[in-house]
């Protein structure tokens, strides 16, 4: 765990330094988003209210607009900072505006920035030491605004003794910290010498490295900027995680960014939210018979359902009912063919007769040696040999598996809902047959699911169903991103037992708990567990620090959070998970599969025509955007990462339009 | 919504309406002289689960022209704005909510058309899944009667109509077998002007050749059918008195001659990227279909109510 140095130690550090410049933003302020471009995601949200459909996407046309501007500024003369003007000339002819509406944008955008500013507790706390310490402290930065601005920036943010004459800004003096050409600027007007400087800033090589070649002592300190990612990826949608994420950076600046509580009070609580509001909305608006959770995917939920009913919500009982989709698949097992005996072994696996016993139910009549190792065909023609006694042992299992399902009342006349992650909803589809064949049609299974996969399409005529972040209406591209994300939700949005692989006469679940689950648990699944089901409470309630609440859970800002972790996730996300098994086999024993996939030994020796099938596994078997990101995160495999980016486009890390 | 036994289609398209942000609708489906039950079915499925709208079916025993569909369930709705929704199509969550605004801002206008998004998919055995999707190409020039007149410029479901144009434009031509919209549109578009929203709420679904024949749409299946009946179209707008000095009949094949020489010269560099595109695409979503297939098949119990009507619809994929 690394702590950071308070100001006290930074000052006690530098007992030279008679000048304390510093960083403006992320350093003395920051905003209450994640990331400086959220800033033109709360300008979108407040155009298209204030001023209709047009300005969708108004943020990334923002964030475009300054790379241009930028482009040109350094073709011009590569020493100095672009202006705000030059910005926003940029956006009006990428907008079709008038001059009006551009002096509307950027009075929006000061009018926002002074909306969501904030001081950085350590920024406070150095330049109030600093001051009390006698010395002198300005402000140094590189921005577009002028200092005017950051002034009143400053002055919100609490820093009442900054005047306009302690800010020096980059577009003011045509030169930048980052290349070196404003530091001249600020010694010559205080008339000290470098080494009686010390500097606090976030930027390794602007508030680093170029400072340090001229002498001045720097102390850098980006704990600020843990909360960013992909800058284009920015929209109204991605508010919500922005604001508890922002809140978790705000908090933890002066201890350490703790991965597993941010990704768990922040993507699976607003996940674990959705379930529950979803479930809540269904409630008060139709009469239910049941309303059951899905183990595991719905553990979570169930806990908050629970919860919040304790604390008095008037909210009907529910069930967590236990269910997987190998036990239902083999409950409603009628045949058993060549064509369907791949569900039992896959193609790559190695099994045992012992294994293969375990996973149909029954004893198996083989002449080979029970532990020995087997192929798939093998082991496929093991299980069609004793057709007859798999099949029986299914039709017991289903009568147990009813027996578990009258005991949760799921067989009740009535219309009850299934609350579950979903993807395509076949394994409560065939459930909701199941039980309405037992029930003579009188219980009707509905299914709530995060998500939908275009496969589901099928299904809906089965079963009534609906999807809360997505539904498979949306584009190829976001069926094909969701698909490489399921792996990891999975895995997040669980429970801390493993998967029911049968039930005891009495129809007590059976559930199996592998060893890389249980480590994963211990190591941080509890403690993503533990945070969802409190930040979910927060939200829920009203109560969560970053103002984020039931109302900002919206299919769009679920989606946009599976989307900021799922698909542009940070090199510390990508850092926790890669210690994650997924498990999935029919008998879920065995050590699963990594969810980042293993780097090849060699990445050199990968051919062009070796990706086709590295993307096939991938998308299968791993949480394919992660591992992408793993490969891209590393100098040798970057290029492995950078071919597949370009094959399949909906895998680059842009997914806002 | 008309429907001719495709239940898997139909069962996405209800979910498409019930999706829709704006909450005030009614749904009348009308069953083209396809099996009862398995309609009935779908709808009973869906109404599970509805907690908005309405929805009626219904039943006509012999099967008619696409138009009287059309028209069948326009008598029987009286709803103040209508849309024709095929039952392959489907909207964004936020079609309805932004059509019927634009339409409630807008007096003069009779239609609202939204941007559309042409989504390719592959229906094979009882599922469906997507290819590539591209920009279907439209502008609010299009939507004018000259930019209409040489052909057919959007697919029904990216337009909302205001009732009151079927006073003055009526009902749509019964007597078409294809092109029955594009018709009633030149006539809506002279009853008033045509509101274009450029953002892209509606997706017309076109499967791919290697589709069951069943799930065809119109156009890809019957392109000779469209074409004679396009020129049928011109011959009777040709003995129309003019109007203004221009007749219609004429002014269709001008325009059409004119956009096909267009596409000619523009077109062939766009289509081969775009075929290799697809091609390229479809290869990979298959591949990941039959990798998808080979984890996930599942072969459920026969005695489900709406796997006795749709017989063939047995095996999907999924978790």
């Amino acid at each position: 765990m690394t702590v950071q140095l308070t100001a006290e130690q930074v000052l006690d550090e530098h007992p030279q330094a008679s000048v304390l410049t510093i960083d403006f933003f992320d350093t003395l302020i920051t905003r209450s988003v994640a990331q400086p471009t959220h800033v033109f995601a709360v300008m979108e949200q407040h155009l298209v209210a204030s001023h209709g459909d047009f300005w969708r996407g108004f943020a990334v046309a923002r964030v475009e607009a300054e790379q241009r501007a930028r482009h040109n500024a350094a073709s011009e003369n590569e020493h100095r900072d672009v202006t705000f003007d030059e910005i926003v000339d940029q956006l009006a002819q990428q907008l079709h505006l008038a001059r009006a509406d551009g002096d509307m944008l950027m009075t929006l955008e000061r009018d926002t920035e002074l909306q969501l500013v904030q001081a950085v507790p350590f920024g406070a706390a150095i330049t109030e030491a600093a001051r009390a310490r006698g010395l002198r402290v300005l402000v140094v930065s590189d921005n577009y605004m002028p200092a005017t601005h950051l002034l009143q920036m400053a002055h919100r943010a609490g820093y009442s003794w900054i005047t306009e004459a302690d800010i020096f800004v980059s577009c003011e003096h045509d030169g930048m910290k980052h290349n070196g050409m404003l530091w001249p600027v600020v010694l010559s007007a205080l008339n000290v010498p470098a080494g009686s400087i010390l500097h606090v800033g976030d930027d390794a090589r602007a508030d680093g490295e170029v400072p340090t070649s001229l002498g001045i002592t720097t102390y850098v300190r980006d704990t600020m900027r843990t909360s960013h990612r992909d800058m284009i990826n920015t929209a109204p949608a991605v508010l919500p995680l922005s604001r508890i994420e922002a809140q978790y950076r705000n908090a933890m600046d002066d201890t350490h960014w703790d991965v597993a509580e941010v990704v768990g009070g922040g993507l699976v609580a607003m996940i674990v939210a959705a379930q529950v509001i979803d479930a809540h909305f269904v409630v008060g608006h139709r009469s239910v018979a049941g309303v059951h959770f899905a183990a595991r995917d719905g553990y979570l939920a169930y806990q908050v359902w629970n919860s919040l009913r304790s604390r008095g919500w008037e909210l009907p009982e529910a069930t967590y009912t236990a269910f997987s989709r190998s036990v239902v698949w083999r409950a409603c097992l009628s045949e058993l063919t060549r064509d369907n005996v791949g569900r039992f072994v896959g193609d790559d696996e190695v099994l045992t007769v012992a294994r293969l016993e375990r996973r149909v139910g029954c004893a198996l009549d083989s002449q080979l040696d029970r532990d020995a190792p087997i192929d798939a065909s093998t082991a496929r023609d093991i299980v069609l040999d004793n057709v007859d006694a798999v099949l029986l042992a299914s039709n017991s299992l289903r009568t147990r598996l009813l027996t578990y399902l009258t005991s949760h009342e799921v067989l009740l006349s009535g219309h009850h809902i299934v609350v579950d992650l979903g993807w395509t909803g076949s394994t409560i589809a065939d459930l909701a047959e199941l039980v309405a064949s037992e029930s003579g049609d009188l219980a009707v299974l509905e299914g709530r699911l995060t998500g939908l996969y275009w496969e589901a399409t099928p299904q809906r005529m089965r079963i009534a169903m609906h999807g809360f972040a997505m539904d498979e209406f949306g584009s190829t591209d976001d069926n094909v991103r969701l698909l490489g994300v399921i792996k990891l939700l999975e895995a997040l949005v669980t429970a801390p037992h493993g998967s029911v692989v049968d039930y005891e006469e009495d129809g007590t679940p059976i559930f199996v708990e592998t060893a890389p689950e249980l480590r994963a648990y211990e190591a941080m699944m509890r403690q993503v567990g533990n945070a969802a089901v409190r930040g979910a409470l927060a939200i829920l309630d009203g109560t969560h620090p970053s103002g984020v609440t039931a109302v900002d859970i919206t299919k769009e800002s679920v989606w946009a959070a599976i989307m900021q972790v799922g698909h542009s996730p940070r090199a510390d996300e990508i850092e926790l998970l890669s210690h994650v098994n997924h498990v999935t086999s029919i008998d879920h024993e065995g050590n699963g599969r990594p969810l980042i996939a293993v780097a090849p030994t060699e990445p050199s020796k990968v051919t062009l025509e070796d990706l086709p099938g590295m993307y096939d596994t991938l998308i299968h078997r791993h949480w394919l955007q992660g591992s992408l990101r793993a490969l891209a995160n590393n100098a040798d495999s970057r290029w492995i990462a950078d071919e597949m980016y370009k094959l399949h486009t909906m895998t680059s890390p842009r997914w806002v339009p | 919504m008309r429907t001719y036994e495709r239940p898997v289609l139909l069962a996405r398209a209800i979910a498409s309406v019930q999706l829709q942000k704006f909450t005030d609708w009614e749904l009348v489906i009308v069953n083209n002289g396809g099996q009862q039950a398995g309609v009935d079915a779908v709808v009973r499925t869906a109404m599970n689960a509805t907690p908005s709208g309405s929805i009626r079916v219904i039943h006509l025993s012999e099967r008619v022209g696409m138009e009287e569909a059309s028209n069948r369930g326009l008598a029987d709705s009286d709803s103040e704005f209508f849309v024709i929704h095929d039952d392959d199509d489907s909207w964004d969550a936020r079609f309805l909510e932004v059509a019927v605004a634009a339409l409630r801002s807008s007096p003069n206008a009779v239609a609202v058309v939204t941007g559309v998004t042409r989504i390719y998919e592959t229906f094979r055995g009882g599922t469906v899944w997507p290819v590539s999707h591209e920009n279907f190409p439209l502008s609010r020039g299009r939507l004018t009667y000259r930019g209409m007149i040489g052909g057919n410029t959007f697919p029904p479901i990216a337009a909302v109509f205001r009732r009151s144009v079927l006073n003055t434009a009526g009902n749509f031509d019964s007597s078409l077998p294809v092109l029955g919209d594009w018709e009633f549109n030149l006539r809506a578009v002279v009853a008033g002007e045509f509101q274009f929203v450029p953002e892209r709420l509606a997706h017309y679904h076109t499967r791919t050749p290697e589709s069951d024949a069943v799930s065809g749409n119109s156009i890809t299946i019957g392109e000779d059918l469209h074409r004679d009946v396009k020129l049928q179209l011109q011959d009777r707008w040709l003995k129309e008195p003019a109007v203004n000095g221009v007749n219609k009949g004429a002014l269709s094949i001008a325009a059409a001659a004119e956009a096909l020489t267009g596409e000619l010269q523009v077109k062939t560099p766009i289509v081969h990227v775009d075929i290799e595109h697809i091609a390229n695409r479809t290869a990979e979503i298959i591949k990941l279909q039959r990798s998808s297939r080979r984890i996930a098949r599942s072969v459920r119990h026969p005695g489900h109510g709406i796997r006795a009507v749709v017989g063939a619809v047995r095996r999907t994929i999924g978790k």
